[in-house]
This record gives C-alpha cells, structure tokens and sequence, in this order.
C-alpha cells in the first residue's frame, strides 16, 4: 500500500482553507435542531467533548449483551484510540455513534448532540472508515466518491477537485475508474478512507483501519492517521492493536465485555504499563547482584524472578520508571556485574499493560472513569486532571 | 432532498442495468407480438386478447420479477446500507423513499411501455369489442396489484435480514391470500380474481363503483405497507 500523508496534508489543508473562506462547516453546525433536554442534561460537559455516551447499553435480541452501560467521553481534537479484543463491542458502539442502531438504554451525544437515525445533518461532520466497508461493487473508486460527495451535499466542483486529491493522496489514481468488485482488502481501505475524508469531516471514526493491510501499509496508515489528526479534527480509533494505538492516539480507552476498564491519556497508560517492570542480562557475580535487589526499594515492594542471565525485577510501588532505572544502574556498579542488557518492556507494552488492568481487576481496582456518576467530576477542568493525574484509583 | 433524488437516480439506474428488468422486459414484449399476430389473423376479440395476455404472460412474469426485484430491495444491500449510505448525512426516510419510488417508478414505466403499444395494436387489428374507458379501468387494476405487490415486498425487505426469506413469504402469502379470499367469497380482492374478470372489464361492462372498490382497497394497502416499511425501517438496528 502507498499512501501519501505529506501530499494529503498538504491538499487536504488546501481545500480546508477554501472551504473556510464560504462556512460550509459553520452552515452544516446551525442546522440541528435544538438538544433535546433529558435527565441527564445537568451532568453533560459541554463542547469540550466530541463524543460522550452515558451508561451506553445495547442487548441483542434480549440476550447478547454488547455494551454494558459504557461511559466515554472523547475530548475535542484528540485521537482517541479504542482497545479490546473482538466482540468487546467496539463496533457496536461506533454503530451507536452514527445512529445506525439505538440504544437499548442510556444515551449518546455526538458533536453536542443526540445523535439518532435520523441525524443527517449530524453525520455530515463525521466520516466513517468501517472494517472492511462495503461498496456498491460495480462502481469505480470515482463513481463511488461522487456518489460520496452527492448524498452528503459537496458542490459538484468542489467534489471534483477533492476526489482527485483523495484519490491521489491514496494512491488509487491508476485505478480510479476500475470496478471496485476486483479490489484487494487494501484498496478497499484506502477508497474507505477517501469516502470518510469527502466532506472533510470534524469527527473521524476509524474502525480498525489497518485491517487487511501489509505491514509497510499499517505503518503508514498510522502515519496518515498522525498527518489527519489535529486541525480541528478529532479522530477515534477502534482497534484490537494497542501498538497501533501507541503510535499515534493522544488517549485510550479499553473496552472489554462491553465496559470501559481504562480510560486515560497515553502517557499514562504507558506509564502504567512500564512502571512495573525492568529486565536485565548481566554477566559476573549475579549471586551477588540477586542477594542486593531488595535494596532497590522499600521492603516487600520488590519481586523479580532469574532465568540464567537474565533478571526480571518487579516493582510494586508507582514511582517513576526513570529512578528505579538509576537506582538500578547503581546497583549494578555496586555489585561489580557487567551489564549486557537493560529492557524497560516497551516492546511488551500491550502485554504489560493488559496485564496491569487484569491484576488491578482482580484486586476490585477499576480504571474506568465513574465521572458520569459524579456530580462534581464534570465541572470544568475536572476532567483534565482525570487525565493528567493518573488513574482514579491511583495505586491502591 | 438532494440525498434522496441521487439514491432514486442510483436505484433506477441499478434497475435499468439489472438483468432480471431486461429478461423481464423481452418476455412481456416477445409474446406480446405473438399475440398481436395471432388475433390479427384469426380475428380474435381485443378483450378477450388483452386479458389473455394479462393472464397468460404479464400477470405472472410480472409477479415473479416485482416479488423478487421488491423482496430484495433493502436487505439486497445491507452492508452497503450502513457501511457506504446510511453512516453519511442520509435520513432513513429518504433511503426507504428513495427505494419505493424507483421501484414503483420502474415496474410502472415497464407495465406502461408494453402494454400502451399492445392496448394500441390490438384494437387496431382485433375485433374491437373493447371500450376505453373500459381498458383504461382495467390497466389500472392491474397496475394497482403490481404496486401493492412492489410495495408489500420492499416493506418485506426491510423487515427480513434474509432476502431469501422475503422473496418466499412475498411469494407464498400472494399465493395463499387469493386462496383465502376465495373460500371468503372476496373474489374481487384476490389476483385471479381480478385477472379473470378482466374481459368484462375491458368490455367496460364492470361498474364504475367496483373498479373503484378495488382500485381503493389496493391502494389502501399499498400505502400501509409503505408506511409499515418506512416506520419499521427508521427503527431497524443496522
């Protein structure tokens, strides 16, 4: 796959600020009608908020039950990536999102707005990748994106000049006017997120959008997704991948059975998933070295297991990563053994972190905000100090 | 109102290159010719012609291509449904409009361009026995049980996942309801009812009263479906 980021920002940034010049987007915001006002109204946020749902459920069929009261809230110009394996009920709460179902209980805000079936001039400001989205096959990528630019009302020279960008920008020119029905996975992808990019969309919903892509395409589909976020853009991401989130999300929740066991900023997540942990190879006294790494921090707030060289120390309290590093270093002076390799376990983030949230589970601590519970956590500010401040529950 | 004239356009346009519509079309126009023929030569009666033509070839070809092409109208598509049109800035209303006007629209220009020219050549080489006003009443009975069929089997389509399950029920309940009606003496409400009765009709020797009853009671239904369909499809779960 071959996307071209630098040249969709650039194009992209181009007919933004033609845009700009006439209020298209300013028209499409004034057309809603007024917030229908609910119980719930005195706990909203305001317009910091993208996306906010409140105790969100949905039961299939009065038995399967994808959402379990989930509440999320999705700041303004952010990239927010959401986690968890399939069935988790990602999909499903995008499907909420964009009133392509309703809820069986709660409620769902989208742009300060109910967001409903009926939503039309809402869903103007929001663009859609699917998992593997589906086309009208015998269209061609140009048919398929005029068809786009019609039904969410781009004026007819404004789509062109658009498509032709999308297009190349995606690398689709050369198949621009083959039929969609002989596209690979990937291709499709890429039309995908053309379609999602036509009417320059405010809010950005990616359902897993390195699905079916090689790895050199999943690298630069996050790439692109870094280039479109910002700029007055808000971008959610679902996928199983936290790497993918990593890379490129400002903030992440993690949905499981339908609930959201984390929320958080990413530095705190990865904060969360490194802390712990510090793997060593060492050669020399190591007997030596073991005997001392208690030293390392209070007593009983240490553990680490040896294989042969290798030492994987634990440490139980939440302290910065970067003074158990020194005071490791120090040890390992101290005990006079030659340090071959030092691992702070990024690349195990998602295992480390996963882990993180099923041993706090297992010990009744959740990571999940309760701020919709919360009179008081919804007051100005609050919520950036959620973020910024660590977990709720800190390190109980 | 500009999303639902272009998704008309694209259904029409999705028709008009539909083999089932152009199979359909040659199979009405072939044997339409052939009975032209026929009651040309052996001075047959208009009525009688029409009517067994209705009978014979337009009333079941039609039933079978209007079932299947309604039946799979909405759920035909579902995934692009929500992938590609309805997760954009499309009402549900305007969606489902959209699908019941091309789709009426379709099977009535069809309907209206065979059977104009045949309706015109049979008077004019057959023995005409036919009153017009007599044709007109009975083109349109016919033309309200194809809308009514359209619009039952598009309401179908967006109850029903399966399209095949709504292609059968369309199928089997026309079927089933015209043996009802008869064993209730409702003749004038069932199909083969109103297809047998259709050379008094053409003759014009049916009462303005009864057309109308039966024009009226189509109709009635063919509006019900069209709002069941539209309101259950604004409630649907995609």
């Amino acid at each position: 796959m071959k996307l071209a980021p630098s040249s969709l920002r650039r194009s992209l940034r181009a007919v933004r600020d033609d845009e700009s010049t006439d209020g298209g987007r300013a028209q499409a915001a004034g057309e809603e009608a007024p917030a229908v006002a609910t119980e719930l109204a005195g706990r909203r946020a305001g317009p910091n908020y993208v996306v906010e749902a409140y105790d969100l459920t949905k039961i299939y069929d009065n038995r399967y039950i994808a959402l379990n009261a989930l509440n999320l809230r999705v700041r303004k110009n952010s990239v927010y990536g959401l986690v968890g394996p399939n069935g988790a009920g990602k999909s499903t709460a995008f499907r909420l999102m964009l009133g392509l179902q309703r809820p069986t209980a709660g409620e769902i805000r989208v742009l300060g707005r109910p967001m409903g079936a009926e939503s039309a001039e809402l869903r103007r400001r929001i663009g859609f990748l699917p998992t593997a989205p589906a086309f009208p096959r015998h269209m061609t990528p140009i048919s398929y994106l005029q068809f786009v630019s019609k039904i969410v009302g781009l004026p007819a020279e404004r789509a062109k000049i658009r498509m032709t960008t999308l297009l190349q920008s995606v690398d689709l020119t050369d198949v621009a006017s083959q039929r969609i029905e002989g596209f690979s996975t990937g291709m499709e992808t890429r039309l995908g997120i053309a379609a999602a990019l036509m009417n320059d969309p405010e809010l950005l919903v990616l359902d897993e959008p390195t699905y079916g892509l090689d790895p050199p395409g999943r690298r630069q589909m996050i790439e692109l997704i870094r280039e479109l976020s910002g700029r007055d853009r808000t971008i959610i991401i679902a996928t199983h991948i936290l790497n993918d989130v990593e890379r490129v999300c400002t903030d992440v929740g993690v949905i499981a059975q339908g609930r959201l066991i984390y929320d958080g900023a990413m530095a705190e997540m990865r904060r969360l998933a490194r802390q712990n942990s510090i793997t060593v190879e060492i050669e020399g006294n190591v007997a030596s070295f073991e005997r001392r790494i208690p030293e390392l921090d209070e007593p009983g707030s240490v553990r680490w297991e040896r294989v042969g060289s290798e030492v994987r120390i634990t440490f139980l309290r939440a302290n910065a990563v970067t003074e158990y590093l020194k005071r490791l270093l120090d040890l390992v002076e101290r005990s006079g053994v030659e340090l071959l390799r030092l691992d702070t376990g990024t690349h195990e983030v998602e295992e480390a972190f996963l882990r993180r949230l099923e041993e706090d589970r297992s010990r009744g601590v959740l990571r999940a905000p309760d701020w919709a519970a919360q009179e008081g956590a919804l007051e100005p500010g609050a919520e950036e100090a959620d973020r910024g401040g660590g977990s709720r529950s800190g390190a109980a | 109102m500009q999303a639902y004239l272009y998704l008309l356009r694209l259904d029409m346009e999705q028709l008009a290159r539909s083999w089932l519509v152009r199979i359909w079309i040659l199979l009405l126009v072939g044997p339409a010719g052939f009975f032209v023929v026929v009651a040309a030569n052996q001075r047959e009666l208009a009525s009688e012609t029409l009517a067994a033509y209705v009978a014979a070839v337009l009333a079941p070809l039609s039933w079978l291509v209007v079932a299947v092409l309604s039946a799979s109208a909405v759920n035909g598509e579902a995934d692009v449904i929500a992938d590609s049109i309805l997760s954009r800035s499309v009402t549900r209303r305007a969606y489902i409009w959209s699908k019941f006007t091309a789709r009426v629209g379709v099977f009535l220009a069809v309907y209206v361009v065979v059977t104009v020219p045949l309706v015109y050549l049979v008077l004019r080489f057959a023995v005409d026995d036919a009153a017009i006003e007599g044709i007109v009443w009975g083109l349109l009975t016919v033309a309200s049980l194809l809308v009514f069929l359209a619009a039952f089997g598009i309401a179908l389509s967006a109850i029903f996942r399966n399209m095949l399950a709504s292609v059968l029920t369309v199928l089997v309940s026309t079927v089933a309801s015209g043996a009802v009606f008869q064993f209730l003496a409702l003749d004038w409400m069932s199909t083969t009812g109103v297809v047998s009765g259709l050379p008094e009709t053409f003759r014009g020797e049916v009462s303005v009263a009864e057309q109308l009853r039966v024009l009226v009671v189509f109709g009635v239904l063919s509006v019900l479906a069209t709002v069941f369909g539209i309101a259950w499809f604004r409630r649907k779960d995609l």
